[in-house]
């Protein structure tokens, strides 16, 4: 099918057009960003200034290229009959427009924020130096909350505001990464495997096809066309080491190989307080400083892509695959009252993929991209040992077959699958249609030796799902942008109830869940002029049962299949304002507003007896709530911000199943949800410390989360009444960068202050942690 | 002007949350004081905890969980008290489960101890002690566990194995409903399972292991073919009175392949003091309820009980039974209760209820449709129940006095 679609790209490519190289430069530097048309292309440059173009050799074309801070370009070319050396365009800088504002310590990408959604992009490069993995980076973003169990590796819930769970989709290069198993999660991967990282909150472009409804976070690794080699090495606290390399090589035939691997391991043997009990008499210890004693955690990763690039068939051409593997050792329950000493879990990860990407195809302004993956990973849940633990690490073993929570040697494979399209097609300048279709299934096959018969690991567990979704674009001279879009969700789920389990091969009958919904919104944005934006949207989106909900994670999750897709309409409004003082001084303000209301709101809770989290559904869900940031800087050598979020989710069930009365927790805020927090951070660099091109410098970091109660907040005397307390951790860190940053070492502290932290109720996370990082990096063009 | 908008809003709110930080007093938990406690939880689809109201009466007023009441961890919870201690135990399934121990402090609850125990399907006071046992739950496993809490102490003292698949001497495994104090042994009522079903092929008989205490030695398994198996899952099936009788009801409630299996009618039957048989009483307590079953009972005095009935139509293997009534033990007649609210419209009814155990007064926490909860005083010389203390936001599942 591929094949046959690339060579007829080929023929009808070779006899019109040919692919055109060329580069943006100011004063000899590069011009990220810029916008360049050219007939009826709209195109935007890359980081290193280089766009590509089509054209017919020996034609002459019009270009007009704009940039903030420069004079916009209109230039008539002479195209040579070969495409050998790129086209140089030079701007000339804008005394008379805004030097282009950019506020160091978060720098966020010119190109990302243009669109008309809600966007927050977190320029990952600038935290090479620091150990922070994909979610750690993601929790200082304003409107986000990413929830920890513990330390290294341990279970994390993802919330943008206050949507949290499968609400929000991630993707890999605009990839869904669904239902990829324990060995590749946000929380493993480093922050050096991404070059930026972009946060859409509330609506979604329609490229990035899902059913997401509270946002989306896509992880750009970006393709480069260079040749680069990045390696570090981390070790710190707890015996964490982790280590990460990065590198890319490409021929002058177009060639290419990419490879990134990565690899953490921490015993999280960090110090807690806990009320302690003796597992043999009961005997009481409150507020006992222990050890963590069986927490040990470790992943490898690696990710291989081999393929060629800019060909007249293909701008890109990759195969890929993505090997990875991770251990984990379970040190509690749901609560820190479950101490478990011999329970584990293992993954591993297996996925080839393939990516295409080809600019005018068919014909001219039609972009199509298209990609898919298979994973062929196995989990496995070991629990064997019939045996109690307890925080001192003793315990009773006792006789006869059994488990610490449910004896199981279950082992499962998810087979999930992904294909996805998208086609762009720009109509004319400013206008674009795009079609974007995503499939994706799962299917749940696992058997355990203990109980080769248990008809429970027998039934069926399928999910088939796609997305269809169809989008325009309108832009009016870089002020104005409208996007509308329409989606279309589709969900096959099959699973069983036993019936019996004396009949060895057939004891359950199979039930299937079919769900189909339409979503549709738009969004805006507008410039009032280059320093002031503004931005609404709407939509209204559904969000599906993901394979965990209805099947369980086999951990800690208990399944629910009578789950119901979660419909919300989605309002955001929001503004960014960046200016100078005396040209030094840089200062950024920018503000969002967000209205939501969801019916069948998806919950994610602890079951009956705590001892699994469950998810169901609510009649409804409101939330009114608003974040803003405010970030300033001096020259090139101090930058601070902070930022605030607060929301009002509220339950907006007036009736309970039976009951002809008004709830009690009518209109009462959702608990066990973080509803006001916020990041502040600050850095200093001093350059050319010791060697020119030598950079010091001195980062600070303040997380605040307000505390919040684990059950329904009107209930009980407030006294005694449980919650997660206020937390406020500090991490502070230095940076020594030689040669332009080729040889760094830095130097991190985590939780400076050795505060008691939680995240959820009673599971505390990491005491104060010291980490040592080096790295190299070296860049070829 | 937007963003200096947000900016003020947000530092505002930072301030506010800020000055707001600063109490953390753990005196008397809740509002409401009084001996007796109210395990009240509310009705709410998610995210629901138990609570514990103090209340000084239950003949009158009002109480509420809104801002009042000890929050417990959870609503999978059972209560119990002993030696004038109130003890909250979590049900844990295969995790760990925990006990929380209460006493009475000016007139609230005071937090004793707080400890990590096993998840236990049966649980009663021995003497100085809690005695907690956790059930094998499969025919593999044949031992079951079980703990010595001394109550004065509030450790572990003792612990041991028992075997819960020879007792039943079938080939099945047994599952205690209960067990008690019975002078100075543990009578240990038990059914018979052979499948994940719950199911069994002995429907017409009942037993009662006993035990030695507190070195738990099986000593006998008594049975009796007049009945089915004796109390529910978690359901206590034995009464005793003041001559230190032993009354035992079944509910007829054997399944086999899903289906209600016992051919054997709901009955009380008896163990005369100091033997460890049953002797010839038997009270048919299907024909004397006009076809109902029993499925809960608590011992008032003077050979009175309050029992909770259920029509044979709607009979199920967990359904307990909402009609009430008084069962007379000795004259073996049910005067059903009067003055309660209609039975169609009643959605909860506790089963760990108070009672002086003067033979006389009874109480009942009732909640129904409208999501109203209220408990009943019941006299019971004339069957009549009156509605007493009324309880807001949520549904009452126990009551009980410290003093």
């Amino acid at each position: 099918m591929v094949c046959l679609l690339l060579s007829g790209v080929y023929t009808s490519a070779q006899q019109i057009t040919q692919t055109f190289t060329a580069r943006i430069l100011s004063n000899g530097q590069p011009v990220p960003s810029a916008t360049i048309r050219l007939k009826n292309q709209v195109m935007h440059s890359k980081q290193d200034g280089s766009f590509i173009f089509m054209a017919v050799p020996g034609s002459t074309i019009h270009v007009e290229i704009s940039a903030i801070g420069a004079k916009t370009l209109k230039q008539k070319v002479d195209l040579t009959n070969s495409n050998s050396s790129p086209v140089i365009f030079h701007l000339e800088k804008d005394e008379k427009q805004l030097e282009e504002v950019n506020v160091i310590g978060r720098t966020e990408s010119q190109e990302v924020n243009r669109q008309a959604y809600n966007v927050t992009s977190i320029d990952a490069k600038s935290l090479y130096n620091t150990t922070l993995d994909l979610s750690h980076a993601l929790d200082r973003v304003s409107g986000v909350r990413v929830r920890e169990s513990g330390g290294v590796g341990s279970n994390f819930n993802f919330s943008l505001n206050g949507f949290s769970g499968n609400r929000v989709r991630f993707f890999l290069d605009g990839v869904p990464i669904d239902d990829l198993g324990s060995s590749f999660q946000i929380n493993n991967i480093p922050i050096n495997f991404a070059e930026r990282v972009e946060v859409y909150k509330g609506v979604v472009p329609i490229w990035l096809g899902s059913d997401a409804l509270g946002g989306a976070v896509n992880i750009v690794t970006g393709v480069k066309a260079q040749n680069y080699l990045d390696v570090s090495y981390s070790y710190g606290s707890f015996n964490t080491h982790r280590s990460v390399i990065n590198a890319g090589l490409t021929s002058s035939s177009g060639l290419t190989f990419q490879l990134s691997a990565f690899q953490n391991y921490s015993d999280n043997n960090y110090t807690i307080t806990v009320d302690a009990s003796d597992i043999k008499t009961g005997a009481y210890s409150p507020n006992t400083k222990l050890k963590r004693f069986h927490d040990q955690y470790h992943n490898e990763t690696v990710v291989a892509k081999v393929g060629v690039m800019n060909k007249a068939y293909a701008d890109q051409l990759l195969v890929g695959l993505t090997v990875g593997g991770n251990y984990k050792e379970i040190q509690t329950g749901a609560r820190m009252v479950s101490v478990f000493g011999a329970r584990h879990r293992r993954g591993n990860l297996l996925m080839p993929s393939i990516n295409y990407k080809k600019n005018n195809v068919f014909t001219k302004g039609l972009d199509l991209a298209v990609t898919g993956n298979y994973n062929f990973g196995k989990e496995r849940n070991i629990d064997t040992v019939f045996a109690r633990f307890d925080w001192f690490g003793d315990s009773i073993l006792y006789s006869g077959p059994g488990g610490e929570s449910s004896r199981s040697l279950y082992e499962y494979n998810n087979n999930n699958g992904l294909a996805s399209a998208t086609a762009n097609y720009h109509l004319s300048a400013g206008q674009e249609l795009t079609l974007n279709n995503v499939f994706n299934t799962f299917n749940r096959k696992g058997e355990d030796k203990l109980k080769p018969n248990d008809i429970n690991n027998k039934i069926p567990r399928k999910r088939n799902k796609n997305v269809l979704g169809i989008g325009y674009r309108y832009e009016l001279d870089e002020k104005i942008s409208v996007s509308i879009f329409g989606k279309h969700f589709m969900q096959h789920a099959t699973s069983g109830v036993v019936t019996s389990d004396t009949e060895p091969n057939n004891g359950y009958r199979t039930i299937e869940k079919t769900i189909s919904k339409f979503g549709y919104g738009f969004a805006t944005s507008y410039f009032i002029n280059p320093n002031l934006q503004l931005k609404a949207s709407y939509e209204k989106s559904a969000r599906l049962p993901e394979s965990n909900e209805l099947f369980g994670d086999v951990e800690n999750l208990e399944g629910n299949f009578d789950l119901k897709p979660e419909s919300s309409d989605n309002v955001n409004i929001g503004a960014q304002y960046t200016f100078s003082i005396n040209k030094d001084h840089l200062l950024s303000l920018s503000g969002n507003m967000i209205y939501r209301y969801a019916t069948d709101y998806i919950y994610w809770t602890l079951n009956n007896n705590q001892s699994r989290y469950v998810l169901s559904n609510l009649d409804g869900v409101s939330n009114i709530g608003g974040d803003a940031e405010l970030r300033y800087s001096f020259k090139d050598l101090f930058t601070a911000g902070a930022n605030f979020t607060y929301q009002n989710v509220r339950n907006e069930q007036k009736y309970e199943l039976n009951y002809t009365g008004i709830s009690p927790v009518y209109h009462d805020r959702i608990p066990n949800l973080p509803y006001a927090f916020g990041n502040a951070d600050a850095s200093f660099f001093i350059k050319d410390l010791g060697g020119k091109g030598n950079t010091l410098s001195l980062g600070y970091n303040l997380l605040y989360v307000h505390q919040f109660y684990l059950y329904w907040p009107s209930r009980g005397g407030s006294d005694g009444k449980y919650h997660v307390p206020e937390q406020l951790a500090h991490d502070a860190n230095i940076t020594y960068g030689i040669k332009n940053g080729r040889y760094n070492f830095a130097l991190e502290c985590k939780n400076l202050t050795d505060a008691n932290l939680y995240d959820n109720f009673s599971l505390q996370k990491p005491s104060r942690g010291f980490f040592f990082k080096v790295r190299y990096f070296i860049n070829k063009s | 002007m937007t963003n200096l908008k947000y900016i003020s809003i947000a530092l505002s709110c930072l301030a506010l949350i800020l000055n707001s930080c600063d109490k953390d007093n753990s005196e008397s938990p809740g509002k409401t004081k009084g001996n007796f406690v109210l395990a009240v939880t509310p009705v709410a689809a998610e995210g629901v905890a138990d609570y514990l109201l103090n209340a000084p009466s239950l003949e009158s007023g009002t109480i509420s969980t809104e801002g009042n009441g000890l929050e417990q961890d959870g609503t999978y919870r059972y209560y119990v008290t002993h030696k004038n201690k109130f003890f909250s135990m979590l049900y844990g399934q295969g995790n760990p489960g925990a006990v929380t121990a209460y006493n009475l402090m000016n007139g609230s609850l005071n937090k004793l101890t707080n400890f990590q125990t096993e998840t236990v399907q049966a649980f009663t006071p021995v003497n100085n002690d809690i005695l907690m046992i956790k059930m094998a739950r499969d025919l593999k496993t044949e031992m079951s566990r079980w703990y010595r809490v001394d109550a004065d102490q509030m450790l572990i003292v003792g612990q041991g194995e028992i075997n819960t698949k020879t007792v039943t001497g079938n080939g099945e495994w047994a599952q205690f409903s209960w067990i008690r104090q019975v002078g100075d042994k543990v009578f240990a009522p038990f059914f018979c399972i052979k499948d994940s079903d719950w199911g069994t092929d002995y429907p017409n008989e009942a037993w009662i292991a006993v035990y030695s205490y507190p070195d738990m030695t099986l000593e006998k398994v008594i049975k009796d073919d007049r009945t089915s198996f004796i109390g529910r899952y978690f359901v206590d099936g034995l009464a005793i009175d003041e001559t230190g009788d032993v009354y035992a009801f079944s509910p007829s409630l054997a399944f086999t392949n899903k289906q209600l299996s016992s051919t054997k009618p709901s009955a009380v039957t008896r163990i005369k003091k100091g033997t460890t048989e049953f002797d010839d009483y038997y009270f048919n307590v299907e024909t004397a309820a006009e076809g109902h079953s029993i499925t809960n009972w608590q011992y008032i005095g003077n050979g009175k009980a309050l029992g909770f009935f259920i029509a044979k139509a709607d009979k199920s293997q967990w359904g307990a039974g909402t009609r009430l009534a008084v069962v007379d033990l000795y004259s073996q007649k049910v005067t059903w209760i009067t003055g309660l609210p209609a039975l169609g419209d009643i959605t909860s009814i506790s089963d760990n209820n108070y009672t002086p155990k003067d033979g006389k007064n009874a109480y009942v926490g009732i909640t129904v449709s409208n999501g109203t909860s209220s408990v009943y005083h019941i006299n019971v010389e004339t069957a009549t129940a009156t509605q007493g203390l009324k309880v807001e936001g949520g549904v009452i599942t126990a009551i009980s006095r410290l003093d």
